[in-house]
């Protein structure tokens, strides 16, 4: 027994083990979208109105929905581990199915977006139509397409757990460990979030004013 | 971990987290200049801060989890600071460059 | 072969005998030997094209190869050492084999994860020489932007994917070991009683973790780039090569420490040992490391000062440059000041290490005229820098591996080696190296320039020197595969603790049983505790 487990207890060693993982894995993730955001630092400050120009195709009200989906699908994700941790399986069983059907949704209409925006001709290197401003419309919608790209891979995996974990607690025992799992998948599910509460601004929100 | 905070802290956060919503998308209508950007990331930061503290509880965390969660923050503000010495003090001049045969 | 320990136990390599039990394996001592053969596999086709390289050079025409050819040689060179070889090198293996032990815990924190990342290296692996099989990639392991994205005829998705994948399975790795650190020490084993192994290990994990991923997006963003035909960096668009080299660079440059970091590990515990004396500042040490680690961050524009980067940046990137000096100086003082009076015994182990730190000291040295601006003018781009690296990489990193390995080959394998081998080719590796690089010092400030294929005929006698020392360091790598791989049948079984050395792998059977230890072992309340405190008068 290691000396942290016997300073903890083994219960709370292995939940401060998993988390400390997931929270290390998620500085990763971290520098991982930052070398976008710095990729989009350039564009947007080398090129302030040229970008302001191209953001305006982008959709802010469905961005705006859901941005409000994914906050909701946090809340609901972060009751899903706070009764993990009073071990009500059913309702964290509910929780998360709750939360699989909002990131659905999100995905579902980034899905749509994504779709208007090849009709649009708004893909660079694909489908790319716009002449205005073309060289940085181009490279902001690259820039776009990879962020958003990225972030739906993330969500999906995110999706595929939540509900892969939910079909685990379909009945009984709850195990103390399974909380721990499901703290750690809530940590990965917020992170995905707070990249997208990010990326919101950053696409939707550049030049809306009038 | 002792027993978890009742379920109002959680509505509660969600509650601002929907309410700084409404407001950034709301002062990305007006007219504030320079400040627009400066007023979204303020809230992005808000934003994700209430999720971190509250959402990941990183507030109950021990201070190596708090370590943690910043030292990525920390990387990256080099790469933004060391990258953008370069990016502030550098004019770029477009390549007088032309795309090969076919591009 | 069977070693029944002393313990009772069998050892961790009698718990089956399958491929399949190796290739299920989550025992971290397993999981080293199977990084250690595949990095072996992989060190031998960088060093193939590597004396390809070197034959070609023998003559100033490009006779053997082609231009393009060449191109692809050390391309290959290139990705294949630092990613395949170097960078998994002391982590992988001796990290993976010895962090547990040293700690004495009796795994990894993340078993399951360490198998994993295995596999994706091997996936990683299976890129690469794909990739080799389908023609190869000419744009340098640096694959700067536009040649890789706009001009580049070869293979670079794939090649690019192969990096992409292999740099997951070192994350996943870092990830482990400081997880492990955090989290499995044994009772008593506090911070400042851990060796210096496992400390350097801890700082370049964390390094492997947060630079790596870096690399990994910018190249996403140079994939998508040259499939599309439309990315940031294209400046035709408005987009920004240098921005790639930043990027690359963040990641490329922190990568030198996760090579060396490691081996100055090695040699702590390698010198302390065989110099029979306590390391002298420890503490010093466990700073200086987080001290490389940390400045390691702030450094990687010097690699850019003649691509049009600010001149400001330059001179800021110059300034912290020249400050990772300190550190590293810190160390060589350290283990200068720790052989001084020790009770040296020239082993094989111990020739390695004290090689390391000679040139690592030159390599260095060399590595702050690179740092000065108006000198690296002059140098970028020339054998200069080639020779530098491959003093901090080669006569660093790879010495050190090598010493490591043969310094706990007993405890991996249970055999002793042949000492008299051991020493000679230690011997025949220092000479050959040196023989092939530092003529490339002298080539780099007459002006030869790196990555051409040709040269003037006043450089010939120099390169033919270099080559000459090539072929000699190729012998050297070859010898321990031969008496190594001879030990294992022939050589004789080692005690627990060969050396007499410090340090909890020692407290256990040769090789270790599946669990580390038998009963959680006892810390030593002082770390190298080799001879008694020297009080000053």
């Amino acid at each position: 027994m290691s000396a942290a487990a016997r300073e903890m207890g083994p219960g709370e060693w292995r939940e401060q083990t998993s988390s400390l993982g997931m929270w290390v894995f998620l500085a990763t993730e971290v520098m991982f979208f930052g070398a976008v955001f710095l990729a989009y630092l350039y564009l947007r400050t080398q090129y302030p109105d040229a970008v302001s120009e191209a953001s305006r195709h982008t959709h802010e009200w469905m961005g705006t929905m859901n941005t409000a989906i994914l906050l909701t699908s946090s809340f609901s994700m972060a009751l899903a581990v706070r009764f993990s941790q009073i071990a009500k399986r059913q309702t964290v069983q509910r929780l998360l199915w709750v939360t699989a059907a909002l990131g659905a949704a999100f995905l579902a209409l980034k899905l749509t977006e994504y779709t208007m925006e090849w009709h649009e001709g708004l893909v660079p290197g694909l489908h790319f139509t716009i002449a205005r401003n073309a060289r940085v419309t181009q490279l902001f919608f690259f820039l776009y397409f990879l962020a958003t790209g990225v972030h739906a891979v993330h969500l999906a995996i995110g999706v595929a757990t939540v509900l892969w974990m939910s079909w685990r607690l379909r009945k009984p025992p709850f195990p103390d460990w399974r909380a721990d799992e499901i703290d750690v998948l809530g940590l990965y599910w917020h992170f995905v979030d707070a990249i997208w509460i990010f990326l919101y601004p950053l696409f939707y929100l550049v030049s809306l004013q009038a | 971990m002792n027993s978890p905070p009742p379920v109002r802290v959680y509505a509660v956060t969600w509650a601002a987290l929907m309410l700084l919503l409404v407001a950034t998308f709301v002062a990305a209508h007006l007219r504030l200049g320079p400040f627009n950007p400066v007023v979204a990331l303020a809230i992005a930061v808000a934003k994700v801060v209430l999720v971190a503290l509250f959402f990941m509880h990183l507030k109950r965390s021990s201070a190596l989890i708090v370590l943690f969660a910043l030292v990525g923050l920390f990387a990256l503000a080099i790469l933004f600071g060391l990258s953008g010495a370069d990016y502030a003090t550098r004019s770029i001049h477009p390549a007088p460059w032309v795309a090969p045969a076919g591009y | 072969m069977s070693v029944i320990a002393a313990t009772g136990q069998p050892s961790y390599l009698e718990e089956g005998f399958s491929l399949w039990s190796w290739i299920t394996t989550r025992d971290h001592k397993r999981i080293a030997i199977l990084y250690m053969v595949a990095i072996t596999a992989f060190f031998f086709i960088g060093g193939a094209a590597a004396a390809m390289i070197r034959l070609e050079l023998v003559t100033p025409r490009g006779d053997l190869v082609t231009a393009d050819t060449y191109n692809k040689l050390f391309t290959v060179h290139g990705v294949v050492m630092v990613w395949f070889f170097l960078i998994p090198s002391i982590p992988a293996t001796l990290g993976n084999f010895l962090i547990p032990l040293m700690i004495g815990a009796r795994e990894v924190a993340f078993p399951r994860l360490n198998i994993l990342s295995w596999y994706i290296y091997v996936l990683g692996g299976i890129f690469v020489i794909y990739t080799l099989i389908a023609g190869g990639v000419d744009t340098g392991w640096t694959f700067y932007t536009p040649f890789s994205t706009l001009f580049s005829n070869t293979h670079v998705v794939l090649a690019v994917m192969g990096v992409f994948v292999v740099g997951f399975s070192s994350i996943l790795t870092g990830l482990n070991f400081i997880v492990t650190v955090h989290r499995m020490r044994a009772p008593g084993m506090t911070w400042f009683r851990m060796p210096l192994f496992v400390w350097a290990n801890y700082a370049t994990s964390i390094i492997m973790v947060l630079a790596t991923p870096v690399l990994a997006m910018t190249l996403v963003l140079l994939a998508l780039e040259r499939v599309l035909r439309v990315g940031i960096f294209d400046p035709a668009l408005g987009g920004d090569p240098l921005l790639f080299q930043h990027l690359f660079w963040f990641y490329s440059h922190p990568a030198v420490y996760i090579m060396v970091l490691p081996a100055m590990g090695v040699v702590s515990e390698i010198i302390t040992c065989f110099a029979r004396k306590r390391i002298f500042g420890y503490k010093f040490m466990c700073y200086a490391i987080l001290g490389i680690a940390g400045f390691g961050f702030l450094v990687w524009g010097h690699h850019m000062f003649v691509s049009g980067q600010s001149m400001y940046a330059g001179m800021v990137f110059s300034a912290l440059s020249f400050m990772v000096a300190v550190p590293s100086a810190i160390k060589v003082f350290n283990w200068t000041a720790t052989l001084y009076k020790g009770s040296i015994a020239f082993t094989a182990p111990m020739l390695y290490a004290l090689g390391f730190v000679g040139l690592f000291t030159v390599g260095g040295m060399t590595g702050l005229y690179l740092a000065a601006i108006a000198l690296d003018v002059h140098l970028t781009d020339t054998y200069f820098v080639i020779a530098h690296f491959h003093y901090i990489m080669v006569g660093g990193s790879v010495m050190a591996y090598l010493g490591g390995i043969h310094y706990w080959w007993p405890k991996v394998t249970g055999r002793m080696y042949n000492e008299a081998w051991g020493r000679v080719a230690a011997l025949i590796i220092f000479a050959g190296f040196n023989l092939t690089f530092f003529p490339q010092y002298i080539l780099g400030y007459l002006g030869m320039p790196r990555r051409y294929h040709e040269y003037p005929p006043e450089f010939q006698v120099l390169n033919i020197l270099s080559s000459a020392g090539a072929s000699i360091l190729a012998v050297g790598y070859l010898l321990p595969l031969v008496y190594l791989g001879w030990s294992l049948f022939k050589g004789p079984h080692a005690p627990p603790n060969p050396w007499d050395a410090r340090g909890l792998e020692w407290k256990t059977s040769s090789p270790p049983p599946k669990d580390n230890f038998v009963e959680t072992p006892a810390v030593d309340p002082v770390p190298y505790s080799y001879s008694p405190e020297v009080k000053p008068a």
